[in-house]
């Protein structure tokens, strides 16, 4: 008969907890990082959204702009500030960081800045030097830049956490929590060639 | 900033390092570059030593890098007593002082990637020995179409494209030395680039020079970088050798002159090639391009306006291509000034500015906390679930 060394199984169970009860903690601040990651870049993009948004509102109010082209980028431009403001949290499980499907929103607003900032508009614009346009060119040429940095980096952190989040320890643990599962971020937020340089 | 590979040696990496930290500098910022290099050496002040290189096989040709428990414990001093707000990693996946300060980093993290290769055997070994590691990195870059392209099949996702910057009125303001500059009837031909390596393609150019020498028997090639080019001339055609003049190593005000006297400059390369910054600097200087058609140099020409493109390899191609332009002085002047249109696109001003951008982006998000506050582990574990059920 084998004689059952009640040292050694304990021993061997501690060890075992222990090792698990590591890895766990190892998982779960893992993961915590990857969603402050996704969070951060969420924020950041959603700040560049707005900048953009105020600089071409600006812009549009200005008055250098002719008529249609000036009330089609406010009304993008309005559109956008108004989604930020008035329904932040629709649908919004992850507290203020959530993209809350403003993906179209933010689409027709970069297809506004394209079609009425052509190459033309933007040296006439310039040729004017007046300074608060060309306050508000540059800023809305910064934002949008950046906006779409965020938007890639954001993409990425989330694709990260979506593969650590299919892990089993991760999904028998629970590790996430009631973190929501991030999504990427998808819309149209090329610059107008005009202002990419 | 981290740059992997020795500072004491010229390199692509090492330049681009180099040039960002003296563009962010000049602009004010605060920047400490953490290379391998030799303490005796003269060093730029604002370098930090982590000890000096060792010449190691490393991805199919030998890198001088640094690596032990020495190494590893000044990265961390580094680390420590610079108080970044942000660390700026490049070529994350190379086994020196990147890859280590990837791992003690507690900064927010940015990464760029230089290398384009088919298959990395690093990178794909890397996976799971890295992938935590590799997570920290909060913005990657790349630089170039290529580079990014050896980014997503080996780690996966999109890496944002931020180019090499060249410091372009360094180029356009260069003097034109009198013994490159042509002169009708002798036609002056530049390539630059190690002569011993076969992907610079020099072989491809003086396999070229022949046909050229039936149409303008005057026509020089100055050849500039370093190298033993025995070998490569014994194979060559002795016309070809007698019309190659060998610059050897030349430094970069040199480089500068030679690009801005010749008539031609020639890029032959036969790939492995991510970017083509020479180009950049050759139409900076006002010197038309005849160019292989490889990805990355038709996307610098603007896919061919401004510059020549011909087959990759094809040294009869290129010859003809030489022998058109050298008879077309209007055409010539128009490459010339087109690229001189299009080299500022790629100046360190426009490309600097793009990666502090990327650096604000990146702060701008590391303030942001998580709006739960969890219990730890336990609270996770046992909170997860009810809380689930009231929202």
């Amino acid at each position: 008969m084998v004689e059952i060394d009640v040292l050694q199984v304990t021993t061997f169970v501690v060890i075992l907890v222990v090792a698990l009860a590591w890895y766990l903690s190892y998982s779960a601040a893992r993961l915590d990082r990857l969603h402050a990651k996704v969070e951060g870049a969420m924020s950041a993009l959603d700040a560049q959204l707005v900048r953009r948004a105020e600089a071409t509102l600006e812009l549009a109010n200005s008055g250098v702009l002719e008529p249609a082209s000036a009330l089609l980028l406010a009304d993008a431009a309005t559109e956008s500030l108004e989604r930020v403001t008035e329904h932040p949290l629709d649908d919004d499980l992850l507290d203020g960081q959530h993209f809350g499907g403003r993906e179209d929103v933010e689409a027709a607003l970069s297809e506004a800045l394209a079609a009425t900032l052509t190459e033309e508009t933007v040296s006439h614009l310039r040729e004017d030097d007046d300074e608060l346009v060309d306050d508000a060119l540059s800023r809305i040429a910064s934002s949008a830049l950046r906006a779409r940095m965020a938007r890639q980096f954001h993409n990425d952190a989330v694709r990260e956490v979506r593969r650590v989040r299919a892990k089993w320890v991760v999904r028998w643990f629970r590790l996430a929590g009631h973190a929501a599962l991030p999504e990427r971020v998808e819309f149209d937020d090329e610059l107008p060639a005009a202002l990419a340089r | 900033m981290v740059c992997p590979y020795s500072f004491d040696v010229p390199g692509g990496v090492q330049f681009h390092v180099r040039d960002l930290a003296e563009v962010f500098l000049a602009q004010g910022h605060e920047v400490s570059v953490l290379a391998p290099a030799d303490e005796d050496g003269d060093l730029p002040p604002y370098l930090v030593s982590c000890g000096r290189a060792v010449p190691v096989r490393y991805n199919g040709s030998v890198a001088r890098l640094t690596f032990g428990p020495v190494t590893s414990a000044r990265v961390g001093r580094w680390l420590e007593s610079g108080g970044f707000d942000l660390v700026h990693l490049h070529e994350p996946v190379t086994p020196s002082v990147s890859l280590m300060a990837l791992w003690a980093a507690e900064e927010p993290v940015v990464a760029t990637f230089h290398t384009s290769t088919t298959r990395s055997r690093a990178m794909h070994a890397a996976q799971p020995l890295l992938r935590t590691s590799l997570e920290k990195i909060r913005a990657r870059i790349a630089v170039s179409e290529a580079a990014a392209g050896t980014v997503r099949s080996h780690l996966g996702g999109d890496t944002y494209i931020i180019p090499n910057g060249v410091h372009v009125r360094r180029f356009a303001q260069a003097a034109v030395r009198q013994e490159w500059e042509g002169v009708p009837g002798a036609p002056t031909l530049a390539f630059l680039g190690r002569v011993d390596e076969p992907r610079k393609g020099l072989h491809v150019a003086l396999d070229a020079l022949p046909g050229v020498l039936d149409q303008h028997p005057g026509v020089r090639l100055l050849v500039a970088g370093p190298g033993d080019a025995g070998e490569i001339l014994a194979h060559a055609d002795p016309r070809a050798v007698a019309a190659t003049t060998l610059l050897g190593a030349v430094s970069d005000v040199d480089k500068a002159s030679l690009l801005a006297s010749v008539d031609l400059y020639l890029a032959p390369h036969l790939g492995g090639e991510s970017f083509g910054i020479v180009l950049v600097e050759a139409m900076a200087a006002g010197a038309p391009v005849v160019a292989s058609d490889l990805e990355a140099f038709s996307r610098v020409l603007d896919g061919g306006r401004a510059g020549v493109v011909v087959r990759t390899g094809d040294a009869t191609a290129l010859g003809g291509a030489v022998v058109e332009l050298l008879a077309d002085p209007a055409r010539r002047d128009l490459l010339c000034l087109r690229g001189r249109e299009r080299a500022p696109e790629f100046d360190w001003g426009p490309v600097s500015r793009q990666v502090m951008a990327v650096y604000e982006t990146v702060l701008a998000g590391v303030g942001v906390h998580h709006p739960e506050s969890r219990g730890g582990l336990w609270g996770r574990l046992v909170g997860g679930s009810s809380t689930n059920g009231q929202r």
